[in-house]
């Protein structure tokens, strides 16, 4: 396992933050297991994003601008993602720990036998072997994993674990050839937005969330996008808001939707159930607001104000927006 | 059609989970075992589209454990499910998550399936891994966090797929694999009815043999070992504050956040 390979994922237009997170850490890992750091980026728009992927600490860039990419479910990023790997191989995948990337990871996985690790947080080499530290069983025991009788080694890897180190490398540049001879199984008919922005919420710096003590989906609106706007990040929830339908299921923060690790994490009018909170705790400063002082977000959040979520975020928004205002 | 939903026993939430200190493995015994919860609502899909269908569809449960944890499978079949099957086998003790989708795979084709529905999650393991490297063992197109199956039938599956923004609506072939979320509705209860009806049903065994299983399985297969566990780094306790009103409530998270470099 000498090489490394990250997975890109983007928008077409953007390239996804984590990548950037992913770029640097590959490439330290390949120097320590004397390899070489790779990307792969296919779809539309690639082979922009691939020069873009040139100012990052990467070794070598493999793109396809094929547009079947965004036309099928994942087979075509697992072809050409297979075929990558196969040819530097054995090495290290990583992949984000998204959505997508955890789609990718496990097919990936299967097609090439590899050893799987999810959800990493921390990467080492030892005697030449890659260890994956993750958080396992809801948080409660922190786990270091590493590869046996395998050539290659899946890692989904959380966003925000690792810092990008961007510096132009002028890594070599090399177009793919469409893999041959397969069929594609699943086709996307049509994608539906219900909310915008969002694609954000786990490398935003900042998650504002709201729960089940909102009350309704216009306090999301009015109360809690200019907290997190005057901040600068961006608007989570729990699932007791989701499910209320006050917000799409894509905002959910905890075990059954996204995990989020920002350097604030302001919990407003969630109680912290064990579910939530695998998603959110590991967050640099976790702050609370709840109207009940023994609510279980006290045992993870750093300050907890006891108080009317109503009052306290609009007067806490003004704050905030007026040292801005000084500050410009 | 054949729909074969699969699910994992796991420890019930409540229970408290302990690592064995010498296989660092999550131990197992002593434990009340329970439906793995996503896996409830895999079923809850399965039987929705079964009724939807009304015509000699099954549901089989399936699953990869002991042999010791078949009665928290009547559950399933207590929910309505028409029968189940348990590859078990010591053999497989140990297995990680890619080795496990294969040794599943090799047993749901020797079952035989047209659609089988997983929970996109475990709730111990939390890998996710599995659904997609089942796929890939069996050669089959998979799709991922289905809210709403709109169509299954005549070779064919269309259906709503979450996304970070929203949804798509994805069409594939038949046989496939398909997981679920939590969005397709709250688990059915199991009726007196039901409950009374899942002793009868089947349940039957497969060992490693059964399913022509022909790779290391187990620990000897599986690609991935712990070499270490440890305590997460414990926060320090909240600083608790009442707010006696908005302001004074806001300005306490204000100064909190300027002392820390956050505003
Ligand atoms: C298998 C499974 C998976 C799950 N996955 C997730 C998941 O991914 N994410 C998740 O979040 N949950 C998940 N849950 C649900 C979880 O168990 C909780 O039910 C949920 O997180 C509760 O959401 P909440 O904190 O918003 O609501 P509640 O627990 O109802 O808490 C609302 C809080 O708001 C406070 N409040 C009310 N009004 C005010 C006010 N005016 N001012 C200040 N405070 C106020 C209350 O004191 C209370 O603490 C899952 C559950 C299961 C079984």
């Amino acid at each position: 396992m000498r090489d490394v390979v990250v997975f890109v994922e983007h928008s077409g237009a953007q390239t996804r933050k984590v990548t950037f997170e992913l770029a640097a850490e590959a490439q330290r890992l390949a120097d320590a297991l004397g390899g070489k750091a790779h990307a792969v980026v296919v779809g539309g728009g690639s082979a922009e994003l691939a020069k873009q992927l040139q100012n990052h600490p990467l070794d070598k860039i493999h793109y396809s601008d094929d547009a079947d990419v965004d036309k099928f479910l994942l087979d075509p990023q697992v072809d050409y993602l297979e075929a990558v790997a196969k040819a530097v191989g054995p090495c290290v995948i990583l992949v984000p720990n998204t959505m997508l990337g955890r789609d990718i990871a496990g097919r990936i996985a299967g097609r090439l036998n590899a050893g799987l690790t999810s959800d990493v947080t921390e990467l080492r080499v030892e005697g030449g072997q890659v260890q994956c530290v993750a958080p396992k069983l809801q948080g409660s025991t922190i786990t270091t994993c590493a590869f046996k009788n395998a050539d290659y080694g899946v890692i989904t890897v959380r966003p925000n674990a690792f810092a990008a180190a961007p510096h132009a490398t002028g890594a070599e540049l090399i177009a793919l050839e469409k893999p041959s001879g397969k069929a594609y199984g699943m086709a996307i008919e049509s994608d539906v937005e219900e909310a915008s922005g969002e694609i954000g919420l786990e490398e935003a710096a900042v998650v504002v969330s709201g729960g089940r003590g909102m009350g309704g989906p216009q306090p999301f609106e009015t109360l809690l996008k200019p907290l997190a706007d005057a901040l600068g990040g961006a608007v989570g929830a729990s699932r007791a808001a989701a499910d209320a339908g006050w917000v799409p299921y894509s905002l959910q923060i905890g075990q059954t939707g996204k995990i989020v690790s920002p350097q604030l994490y302001i919990a407003v009018g969630i109680s912290g159930a064990i579910q939530h909170k695998v998603g959110m705790q590991t967050a640099a400063t976790i702050v609370a607001i709840n109207r009940d002082g023994t609510v279980p977000i006290g045992e993870t959040a750093d300050l907890l104000v006891v108080g009317d979520l109503f009052q306290i975020v609009p007067a806490l928004t003004l704050l905030v927006q007026k040292a801005k205002a000084a500050h410009a | 059609m054949k729909i074969v939903v699969t699910v994992k026993l796991v420890p019930d939430a409540g229970a408290v989970k302990r690592i064995d200190p010498a296989t660092k493995r999550l131990m197992r015994t002593g434990v009340e075992t329970a439906l793995n919860p996503f896996d409830e609502y895999a079923i809850e899909a399965a039987l929705q589209l079964k009724e939807r269908l009304a015509d000699d569809s099954t549901v089989t449960i399936f699953t990869m454990a002991p042999e010791s944890s078949k009665e928290t499978l009547r559950k399933a079949l207590a929910m309505g499910a028409d029968d189940a099957v348990m590859l078990s086998d010591p053999a497989l003790e140990g297995s990680d998550a890619v080795v496990t989708s294969y040794a599943m795979a090799q047993a749901l084709k020797k079952i035989g399936f047209d659609l089988i529905l997983s929970g996109a999650l475990s709730d111990d393991g939390n890998t996710g891994g599995v659904p997609g490297a089942l796929a890939e063992y069996l050669g089959v197109p998979g799709l991922t966090n289905v809210r709403k199956i709109e169509e299954a039938g005549g070779g064919r599956i269309k259906a709503q797929r979450e996304t970070d923004t929203g949804y798509q609506v994805v069409t594939g072939p038949l046989p496939a694999l398909v997981t679920v979320t939590m969005a397709v509705g709250e688990p059915r209860y199991a009726s007196l009815k039901g409950i009374m009806g899942a002793k009868k049903k089947t349940i039957d065994t497969l060992s490693v043999s059964d399913a022509a299983i022909d790779r290391p399985v187990g620990s000897d297969g599986a690609k991935t070992e712990v070499v270490a566990i440890a305590a997460p780094k414990a926060r320090e306790k909240a600083r608790v504050v009442e707010a006696a009103d908005g302001e004074s409530g806001a300005q306490a998270i204000f100064d909190f956040l300027r002392e820390r470099k956050l505003v």
